[in-house]
């Protein structure tokens, strides 16, 4: 079998959003339980059994594949309940599990010796000796790298590695690196790597005020918009704080990840799939999302050398960014 | 495409006294989208009271939802409060529009309990489109369906 | 009477000019603690000592009779990152704290028992349990771990468990120098700015509160995560030590706080207040009770550490 090139990895909150993506043309979906076995733990969002076996049945009917990110990390009372999910997803007929805990890889190598691991991104392996651990001892397949990396350095990675690299190509960008941030955990109480969410609903408060949009977690003021400004998600790296008298977006500003213009560069040194971020966001967004993404591999894949991003593609980006801005975060050395 | 509601019908319904709005939005769902959507879990929504809070026209919705439907309830405090213009309240019915990308562009805006505001919009998302145009009367549902397509194909999606 | 609960200072995450750092440590050989964690586990760029640097004082503490432990970065990305592990790995003399899996895996392929550091994300008796077989002969739980889950965690036999007691807590990395763009620098060019905040840079919120600490790449807590006033809760808790996080100050007095008050020789119900004043920011504890990191809840009558405890 030839080594994937560019796969376009597609978000799905929900049966709609995983059919939005499908359709639109995604290689592979991936999607969660509904509970804290995956990193977006949201209430309302994800799938249950039927909806699983339905998403599966339409996505494979395609041809497509569909992934389960089981990306949190099991703890001593609850390792049976990641067990059971990781059960689920073999008897679900998944094409491959997003597995973050050396402790459930070991398990599900036991187990289902014939599932495809992945490593998530809050595995937060950085370089070859920590993604070759993974594949050495659990057979992972595919790595996600953390949004951490220049493209050289990825490039490096790729070429000490049998391991398939993925990396995030749009969406809601993390500053810090996955799996290593306790951020929310430190203001509420919940972490992305036990709760499997950053900034869970049940801390979060929006409040109109007469000095502008309030947005508040656990009480902590993460930031306060005037009328005009665009807004951010609810978590504390896009907030605005003071540091030795200046009030500014100290960690990061309100913005998305967009890697358009690197296609032709990923695909020149062998980037297995590109993930896109957002299962919970609407199927309109995943709709939206995978349509531009579809086009623009297709063109990067007919053509690397001519490939340019078309300004309606970003346009269509930006408009649905947090912030309705993009960076090409750290894969482009000087944002770090 | 315009779907700005007619400016008279707008001060007219936001004049009308907030129950009977309430009442005939809440008659109207259960009419239509609630045959889709009565299966769904609403265990946790039960005793929780939802306001809608339409910023153009002025018109403020209360509601609860009980197993036979949405139950208006007199203005007060609520739980949850949505706000946004008509237009946006539309397209986001009509899933042309992404609920982040408008709360990122400050047309959405979600106060009170957010996990219970975000828990209602997940489960919404949950639905397929075509089965929430199912539940539509005949004539109604294509109607609908054509508002819909239209948008699409004018890539205002 | 003392406690077998063993002290150790954890890696300094701070860049202070090399006179500092090395009259620290000639301090620290004075002090009660049995373990000194040594190296640069945060960024790549600081340089006031070199790699030949921290094996020097490795010695002169070993000679002091302190268990020395060279702890590896964090987070690392390039070549020269994987050179620098690799050279503290194959050191030949001195134990090493992984703190993240690339080095476990050198760790374990050279044969070597190894301390399986806090961000390795160890939150389950799996996951504790493959690190034993590869070697770890101590784990340090991440440092959001809660006593309850702590409790809950069958640890293999012979594995010492060592919990984050005191400092700003280590709470994110990034590729980001967060102090370099305060100046407004890229991180390649940073003029190496974090040495002039010897405990951090204070992020405060928008109303005043001391909320974060930046620490070039990685972000901290703003308040200071302490135990002191918990010590009696260690008990059924199989902590063998208690990591203490270094500060520019009175970090002397801190050791010698822990200390009496695991000994006993300093009553459970005075330990906050004698604490109190080398804390550099309000003290948390939160994570310990498995609420938000920064809460703090002082016991009316904190527990006084019972008979058992002590050796």
């Amino acid at each position: 079998m030839p080594k994937p090139l560019l796969e376009l990895i597609c978000p799905a909150g929900s049966l709609p959003a995983l059919k939005a993506a499908v359709d639109h043309g995604a290689d592979s979906v991936y999607l969660g339980l509904k509970d804290n076995t995956n990193a977006r733990n949201f209430s309302g969002l994800n799938f249950d059994a039927k909806a699983l076996a339905e998403g599966v049945r339409y996505a494979h009917a395609k041809n497509r594949k569909v992934l389960m990110a089981l990306n949190t990390y099991p703890q001593p009372t609850t390792l049976k309940r990641w067990q059971q999910a990781v059960d689920t997803a073999a008897t679900a007929g998944l094409d491959a599990i997003i597995l973050a805990d050396p402790g459930l890889m070991a398990y599900a190598m036991k187990t289902h010796p014939h599932l495809r691991l992945h490593l998530s991104v809050q595995g937060s392996a950085t370089n070859y000796e920590a993604i070759n651990f993974y594949h050495e001892h659990f057979g992972i397949q595919r790595a996600v790298v953390p949004r951490v990396l220049s493209l050289p350095q990825v490039e490096n990675v790729v070429q000490h590695t049998p391991v398939e690299i993925e990396l995030f190509g749009f969406g809601g960008l993390c500053v810090m690196v996955e799996g290593r941030c306790l951020l929310s955990s430190y203001a509420c109480g919940d972490s992305p790597n036990t709760f499997g969410a950053c900034s869970p609903g049940h801390a979060v408060r929006w409040q109109q005020t007469p000095t502008g949009m309030e947005t508040r977690l656990n009480g902590v003021l993460i930031d306060r918009y005037a009328d005009h400004e665009k807004a951010g998600y609810p978590t504390l790296c896009k907030g605005r704080f003071e540091v030795q008298g200046e009030t500014y977006y100290a960690l990061e500003e309100p913005t998305s990840l967009n890697t358009l213009e690197m296609l032709p560069e990923m695909h020149r040194i062998g980037i297995a799939a590109i993930k896109i971020e957002g299962r919970q966001r609407s199927p309109a967004y995943v709709a939206q999302v995978t349509q531009v993404w579809r086009a623009a591999i297709d063109a990067v894949k007919r053509n690397p050398a001519t490939f340019k991003p078309q300004p309606a593609w970003l346009t269509q980006l930006d408009k649905v960014s947090e912030g309705s801005m993009h960076t090409l975060g750290a894969y482009y050395r000087p944002w770090k | 495409m315009k779907l700005t509601p007619p400016a008279a019908l707008a001060k007219l319904l936001a004049r009308l006294p907030a129950y009977p709005a309430s009442l005939a939005f809440a008659t109207a769902f259960n009419l239509t989208v609630w045959k889709s959507l009565q299966d769904l879990d609403w265990e946790a929504l039960q005793e929780r009271r939802f306001c809608v809070h339409v910023r153009d026209t002025g018109i403020k919705l209360w509601f609860s939802v009980a197993t036979s439907g949405l139950k208006a309830e007199k203005a007060g405090q609520a739980d949850v409060t949505f706000t946004a213009t008509l237009m946006d309240f539309t397209r986001l019915a009509l899933r042309l529009e992404d609920p982040d990308t408008l709360f990122f562009n400050r047309r959405l805006l979600i106060e009170g309990d957010t996990d219970l505001g975000l828990r209602v919009k997940n489960m919404l998302d949950g639905v397929e489109f075509e089965t929430l145009l199912a539940s539509f009367p005949g004539v109604l549902g294509r109607l609908v369906n054509r508002v819909r397509e239209r948008a699409l194909r004018e890539g205002m999606a | 009477m003392t406690s077998p609960i063993k002290l150790a200072l954890g890696p300094l995450l701070y860049y202070w000019p090399r006179d500092t750092v090395l009259s620290f440590y000639e301090q620290a050989a004075s002090w009660a603690v049995d373990t000194v964690y040594l190296g640069e586990t945060v960024c790549s760029r600081r340089h006031e000592l070199r790699h030949e640097d921290w094996l020097a004082l490795a010695e002169t503490l070993a000679a002091a009779g302190k268990e020395v432990v060279l702890s590896t970065q964090t987070l690392i990305e390039s070549e020269s990152d994987l050179k620098a592990l690799r050279k503290i790995v194959d050191n030949g003399r001195f134990r090493v704290e992984a703190n993240e899996f690339g080095a476990a895996n050198l760790l374990s392929k050279a044969g070597l028992a190894f301390v399986a550091g806090p961000a390795l994300n160890v939150y389950n008796p799996d996951t504790l349990a493959l690190l034993a077989n590869l070697g770890a002969m101590r784990w340090v739980p991440p440092v959001e771990m809660p006593r309850a889950m702590l409790t809950a965690m069958p640890i293999p036999a012979g594995m010492e468990t060592e919990v984050f007691a005191f400092g700003r807590l280590p709470l994110a990395f990034s590729a980001r120098c967060f102090t370099a763009r305060h100046y407004n620098l890229q991180k390649d060019a940073c003029e190496f700015r974090c040495i002039d905040h010897p405990d951090g840079l204070t992020l405060n919120t928008r109303e005043g509160e001391g909320f974060l600490t930046i620490n070039g790449i990685q972000t901290q807590s703003g308040k200071v995560h302490s135990l002191a006033h918990r010590l009696g809760e260690l008990v059924g808790t199989q902590v063998t030590a208690l990591r203490l996080s270094p500060q520019s100050q009175h970090m002397g007095d801190v050791v010698a706080t822990y200390r009496e008050a695991l000994d006993g020789t300093l009553p459970a119900n005075k330990v906050a207040t004698q604490l109190q004043p080398f804390l550099p920011a309000p003290a948390c504890d939160g994570y310990w009770l498995g609420k938000a990191g920064l809460d703090l809840e002082l016991p009316l009558t904190p527990t006084p550490l019972p008979q058992g405890a002590r050796g």
